[in-house]
């Protein structure tokens, strides 16, 4: 599914770039710790996490992640969010938390949802 | 086979990351398929972020070849007290800012073991800590662990073509690994031990350092350079070890040490130890690799009289984790095993005969080098600490052989701790080296003020894996066929003249059976009408007949 079109259904507000337009997600998978993050990041998981650092995008840089989906409204920062332009990762913020985001994104039916 | 390496400062959350990502691009642009790239990645970042999260500073190299990639990420800082427990998932010791940000889940150390084939972590308190991680490109996910041992790679080069058969070195090989034969000399490399037996006993320089003719890249510029002392006091008398010492700093080396003050900082934990009564007797410290094959091969039973470190060589190439070094190494065990110490190239070893080309044109030239200002200090290795009592230093091969096999026997009940060499007056004398080690001790003595103050003493470094008996050449996978094999040796082996001529390449009867049976010769000893198995001719009758 393109990521334009599951922050759709998830309602999550999308922050593209022209590297991340179109990306393909096909998994999610969501964790607060970086190590579980990066263990299981692929070139099509949406990474879901309250974390909310520079070096969410660092990881999804390194695995060529599409996209990172910051939960509990979380507010980027400029940093994140140009790392993130300028890695070609989209970012996506949801006002829901941790759990319910997994459920909204099972919800959607369009990909597979892994916890930590 | 390509070579990086990038620094990591400890605590700089904003620029974590960007080492593996510049390591990322290098790989990508050498076509790296996804399966490694992942697991390198993985490997890569997590290991950065250790030197973030724990150390001061730090850095990742790597070295890409066609079929690995071997990556060694070192840093200084406060070391792991036990790192059987920060391998265990979910142990840590990471600070409160860096959990906040997601870190510090005791992830790290196991996520790099699971995406390596192979995996190492080395530590010394306050000082730092190494990681090494090979991941093998061409089955990216195979689990097994590369066998480092097998096959056996050649520690000692041979030039064929230089041979005349006089036969000296099956003769001096203390481990009956050579054999000369029609095709020419040849090294059964698992039984070679790295000395320079066969270098000394050979005229014609048939044997040599592989590689020896250039190292394997090119040297970084800034590079430490550590020299065993006969290196630099190996050239004629106008030119003093001080003299030569600057012509290298010429060249480009920012530093230059001397072997000798690992050396010397393994004998002062050795007798420091000994003096405790808490060391076997008696108690060998390594301070020849080629002795300690040599106990592991043929005196197993003295393995635990083994100390626990590094030989010096090994101890010199861990001591400047961050820096590019150049080791000299004065004979095949020293460059196997400082050519182990990295796999990223942030080492090389070059052979003295290299180092000394390019070092003579300078001297020759008459400049003179400027000398550096630390060269009045006494450099710490020369402060030599008394030896302790029953101590007992044994150099060259003959000799060692002899102390080991009294040892064995339990007849070194006086001896406290032996301080053995292979090569004759200790590394000064290897073959390798320009001069006859007596001229070079006494040019070193005349002149041998070498820079050396200033800087921390060099430290005895623990052995990671402990020795372990070497193991001998499998006469066959199958154990019922090795069997078999054995009693075929021992039969051919009894009804051969037992001379030990070395008239059929191999130096005694018994490796020249071994050799029948495992193929690897004809059947052509020429006292034994050419049928060595049928022939029933014992020892003492064929020398009887001889005699006659």
């Amino acid at each position: 599914m393109r990521v334009e079109d599951l922050a759709l259904r998830i309602d999550a507000r999308l922050h593209l770039s022209a590297g991340s337009t179109g990306s393909e997600v096909g998994q999610a998978y969501a964790a607060d710790t970086m190590s579980e993050l990066i263990a299981h990041a692929a070139p099509d998981t949406l990474l879901v996490t309250s974390l909310n650092n520079t070096q969410l995008v660092r990881v999804a840089e390194l695995m060529d992640v599409p996209g990172i989906c910051l939960v509990g409204g979380a507010n980027p920062g400029p940093d994140l969010l140009s790392l993130a332009e300028a890695a070609g990762t989209a970012i996506l913020v949801c006002q829901d938390d941790l759990e319910q985001t997994c459920r909204r994104l099972e919800s959607a039916g369009c990909v597979k949802v892994t916890r930590a | 086979m390509i070579t990086v390496s990038y620094p990591i400062s400890g605590g700089d959350f904003d620029s974590a990351g960007i080492a593996t990502r510049m390591l990322k691009e290098q790989l990508a642009r050498i076509g790296v398929g996804p399966k490694a790239m992942r697991r390198a990645m993985i490997a890569s970042y997590e290991a950065e972020m250790n030197v973030v999260i724990h150390a001061r500073v730090g850095t990742l190299w790597a070295c890409v070849d066609r079929d690995k990639l071997d990556l060694e990420v070192a840093d200084e800082g406060p070391g792991i007290p036990d790192v059987e427990l920060a391998l265990k998932e979910g142990w840590s010791t990471a600070s409160s800012q860096a959990r906040q940000m997601g870190f510090g889940a005791g992830m790290g150390l196991p996520n790099i073991r699971r995406n390596s084939d192979f995996f190492d972590i080395e530590t010394r308190i306050g000082r730092g800590t190494r990681i090494r991680s090979t991941i093998l490109l061409s089955s990216a996910g195979a689990a097994e662990t590369p066998d480092r041992q097998e096959p056996w790679p050649p520690l000692v080069s041979v030039d064929g073509a230089r041979c005349r058969s006089c036969m000296r070195c099956i003769f001096a090989c203390p481990t009956t690994a050579l054999r000369v034969r029609a095709g020419g000399p040849g090294i059964r490399n698992a039984l070679c031990i790295g000395c320079t037996a066969c270098m000394t006993a050979c005229e014609r320089s048939v044997y040599g350092l592989p590689g020896a003719e250039a190292p394997s890249r090119e040297i970084p510029a800034g590079s430490v350079l550590v020299v065993p002392r006969g290196f630099l006091s190996g050239f004629p008398v106008t030119d003093s070890p001080l003299r030569v010492t600057g012509a290298l700093r010429e060249i480009g080396f920012a530093e230059v040490r001397l072997l000798d003050e690992w050396e010397q900082a393994l004998r002062v934990s050795a007798r420091a130890r000994s003096l405790s009564g808490s060391a076997p007797r008696p108690f060998i410290p390594p301070f020849c690799p080629a002795v300690v094959s040599l106990v592991e091969s043929r005196f197993p039973s003295l393995i635990p009289n083994l100390g626990p470190w590094l030989s010096p060589v090994e101890a010199a190439g861990e001591e400047f984790p961050l820096r590019p070094v150049a080791i000299v190494a004065s004979c095949p065990a020293q460059m196997s095993l400082s050519r182990g110490v990295s796999l990223t190239g942030r080492l090389t070893v070059v052979s003295p005969a290299w180092l000394s080309e390019l070092v003579r044109p300078l001297l020759a030239s008459g400049r003179s080098f400027a000398e550096t200002t630390d060269a009045a200090d006494a450099p710490a290795w020369r402060t030599d600490a008394a030896a302790v009592p029953g101590e007992l230093a044994v150099t060259g091969i003959r000799h060692v052989l002899a102390v080991l096999a009294e040892a064995e026997a339990g007849a070194l009940g006086d001896v406290s701790l032996l301080d053995l060499t292979l090569c004759e007056t200790g590394c000064n004398g290897s073959p390798l080296l320009c001069a006859d080690p007596y001229l070079s001790l006494h040019r070193w003595e005349r002149g041998g003020r070498i820079p050396a103050g200033g800087r921390p003493e060099a430290a005895a470094v623990p052995r990671r894996r402990p020795s372990a008996p070497r193991p001998g050449v499998r006469l066959d996978p199958d154990m019922g066929t090795a069997i078999a094999k054995l009693a075929l040796i021992d039969t051919m082996t009894r009804s051969l003249p037992g001379r030990d001529c070395g008239a059929c390449g191999a130096p005694t009867c018994a490796a020249f059976a071994e050799d029948v049976v495992m193929g690897r010769a004809a059947e052509s000893c020429p006292y034994a009408a050419g049928s060595g198995g049928k022939r029933a001719a014992g020892r003492g009758e064929k020398l009887t007949e001889e005699t006659q």
